[in-house]
């Protein structure tokens, strides 16, 4: 077992095409870490580096303090699952998982023990036999599975293993790989572009975009405090809501305003976070769907005027989308399918309990959590936190 | 119903001179002209004029010897034309499939002066060059395309694992091409074995001539007996037809892959 560290890896395809750039990671003997990112983020690319499938352009990758750059894949000594799972298909399960120790040399009585351990672990002792296609989507996941934790390999790496499964095996199976890798205590780099998977899996989650490492923390700490607007839109299902907004201060005091709207700043904000000084700067306000919530009482005090725009009943809660009256009309920044920020109209989610009254056309007085306002810089997207 | 007609049809079609073959072999010249009676004496007669089994089993020698060089040099090139990135890999594979569009004949003149000089005409060693040359580009062709199907992950699980490229030929993608290397196999057994050209101009030595030769030999004579060049033709024959009923579960498979995705 191992740690992995990244340090200044880049990956350049062909002349100028960037897919990795200058990542440092560093992944703890043990840990699990999750990268994720949309589509062409460099996520896979990082993991096949990783696994030596592809070659280094610059920087060092270690693994167990040992720069693995010009180490071929077969003296990595690590194990990866595959998002296709990559079963042989002409040998049985059993054949599958004991091919690397075959391969290396041990002795059939000590593969079948290890292949008999892992079985067992995976609960796969009855399909041991069988071939891959003679199994389900769930059974192949495990036998991939089973063929890297044979190996008690330095590192994990896997490939978004789950995205070729139904939604409930998903779950199951989540839960069955965070199990697993618990149990064997082995450093693991996942590649997702499921947030959902990297928030309930990985001890740290890395978020990157267009090849560039954005954070790197806790689920926790990623959702409480993203670091720029990306990781702030891309976390989270539905994601946090990001609005510009006209930051007026004056006399101790700050005030977001959208269009003819205005919210306060509840105090203390100026102190832990580095708010444009100049009155009238504009800002990026940040609040997460479940930090809206619906006034009854009226004259409450930073309420503001919405109209429900949609609906969506999920059972054990309702998204509810609200367009802020009287607002811009372009000021909600959302991150497209690629990891781009676009601007679209200015809309908010909100998330609320099941037997919320709403309707579409309903106009509605709404107020944002004071405590959990985020504020990111309007031109770089950077978040304006200080601590 | 109307399949079945058609199909019934086709069938009589294939099998009409196979029955011509065996029907008009169990006559001598004699009932043959009279067209009618029955004897096993063109058997006989046939064995005495050419040495049958001699010519059968230099036919078996080239075609083993000349599939399994195809086979041999088409596997790895098709997997590594299919899986490798190297510079030019594109136009060297264009260049080995653009030599299925050159004829035999086009190249048979230079090709006897090559083997010739190289003194390779006595013994099996010329023309199973010359048939292994003939057929490498198609098998080159061929692996390429039922490579590229392969998934990469495969490839790549077999590199993690510890294979080399060799190692993943052999031990992971080999199992799986036996459709390809079905399809090759018959198909170049089929043109080698029936193949008479070659096997005229590069065999000198009578003793090593394969059983096309050995045919051609019997109908090149003043007068040709038709019952014993039927039964020649029916022994010629009966390989191909063994080796096609062998392989045919593959060969559909082999033959559509790269065209079902």
């Amino acid at each position: 077992m191992a740690d992995i560290t990244f340090d200044g890896v880049s990956k350049v395809f062909g002349d100028d095409i960037r897919a990795v750039d200058n990542l440092s990671l560093h992944v703890a003997d043990g840990e699990f870490m999750v990268l994720v990112g949309p589509s062409g983020c460099g996520k896979t690319t990082a993991l096949r580096m990783l696994a030596g499938l592809e070659e280094i352009t610059s920087g060092t990758l270690s693994i167990g303090g040992v720069v693995v750059n010009d180490v071929l894949p077969k003296d990595r000594d690590v194990a990866m699952v595959f998002q296709n799972y990559a079963l042989y298909p002409h040998m049985t399960v059993a054949q599958n998982m004991g091919f690397a120790l075959k391969i290396r040399g041990e002795s059939k009585a000590e593969v079948q023990r290890k292949v008999s351990e892992a079985a067992t672990i995976l609960r796969l002792t009855d399909y041991l036999e069988r071939r891959p296609k003679a199994l389900s989507g769930g059974q192949r996941q495990r036998v991939a599975m089973g063929r890297a934790i044979v190996r008690n390999p330095q590192a994990f790496l896997m490939d978004e293993p789950l995205s070729n499964l139904d939604a409930q095996l998903r779950v199951e199976m989540r839960l069955e790989i965070a199990r697993i890798q618990r149990l064997l205590n082995v450093a693991t780099v996942y590649v997702t572009h499921d947030q959902i998977e990297a928030m309930t899996m990985g001890d740290r989650v890395a978020v990157m975009r267009g090849g560039v490492l954005q954070q790197v923390a806790t689920p926790q700490f990623l959702y409480d405090h993203p670091a720029n607007e990306f990781v702030a839109g891309f976390m989270g299902s539905p994601p946090m809501n990001l609005l510009r907004a006209h930051l007026e201060s004056g006399a101790g005091e700050s005030t977001l305003v959208f269009g003819r709207q205005r919210v306060a700043v509840p105090s203390g904000y100026d102190r832990t976070h580095a708010l444009p000084t100049e009155s009238g700067s504009d800002v990026v306000f940040g609040i997460r769907p479940e930090d809206v919530e619906i006034v009854t009482e009226a004259g409450t005090v930073g309420a503001i005027s919405t109209r429900v725009e949609r609906r969506e009943a999920l059972g054990a809660e309702i998204l509810v989308h609200l367009s802020l009256v009287d607002a811009d009309g372009t000021s909600a920044i959302t991150i497209d399918d690629n990891g781009a920020v676009v601007l679209r109209p200015t809309v908010l989610v909100a998330k609320m309990g099941p037997r919320a009254d709403v309707k579409v056309g309903d106009a509605l007085s709404v107020r944002f959590n004071p405590e959990r306002f985020h504020f990111f810089d309007a031109g770089s997207g950077q978040s304006l936190r200080q601590i | 119903m109307i399949l079945f007609v058609a199909m019934l049809l086709v069938a009589i079609v294939m099998l009409y001179p196979f029955w011509v073959m065996i029907y008009n072999s169990l006559m001598t010249e004699a009932q043959f002209l009279a067209g009618k009676g029955f004897s096993l004496g063109s058997w006989k007669a046939l064995t005495s004029v050419i040495p049958v089994g001699q010519e059968v089993l230099s036919s078996t020698i080239i075609c083993t010897a000349s599939i399994l060089i195809i086979l041999l040099i088409g596997l790895p090139a098709g997997f590594a034309f299919a899986k490798l990135r190297f510079r030019l890999s594109t136009v060297v594979f264009l260049a080995i499939v653009s030599a299925m569009m050159v004829p035999l004949q086009a190249i048979l003149m230079p090709e006897f002066v090559n083997v010739t000089k190289l003194g390779l005409t006595s013994g099996y060693v010329g023309a199973v060059l010359v048939y292994s040359a003939l057929g490498t580009p198609f098998s080159v062709f061929l692996f390429t395309t039922y490579f590229r199907g392969v998934p990469d992950e495969l490839i790549e699980a077999g590199i993690v694992d510890g294979l080399g490229y060799f190692g993943v030929l052999w031990r992971l993608v080999l199992p799986i091409a036996v459709p390809a290397i079905a399809t090759v196999t018959v198909l170049q057994f089929i043109q080698i074995w029936d193949d008479l050209l070659v096997g005229l101009l590069f065999i000198q030595n009578t003793s090593e001539r394969p059983i096309t030769v050995g045919l051609a030999v019997l109908s090149a004579g003043r007068t040709t007996s038709i019952p014993q060049l039927m039964a020649g033709s029916f022994i010629s024959a009966v390989p191909a037809m063994l080796v096609y009923l062998g392989f045919q579960r593959y060969l559909v498979k082999g033959l559509t892959m790269g065209i079902d995705r």
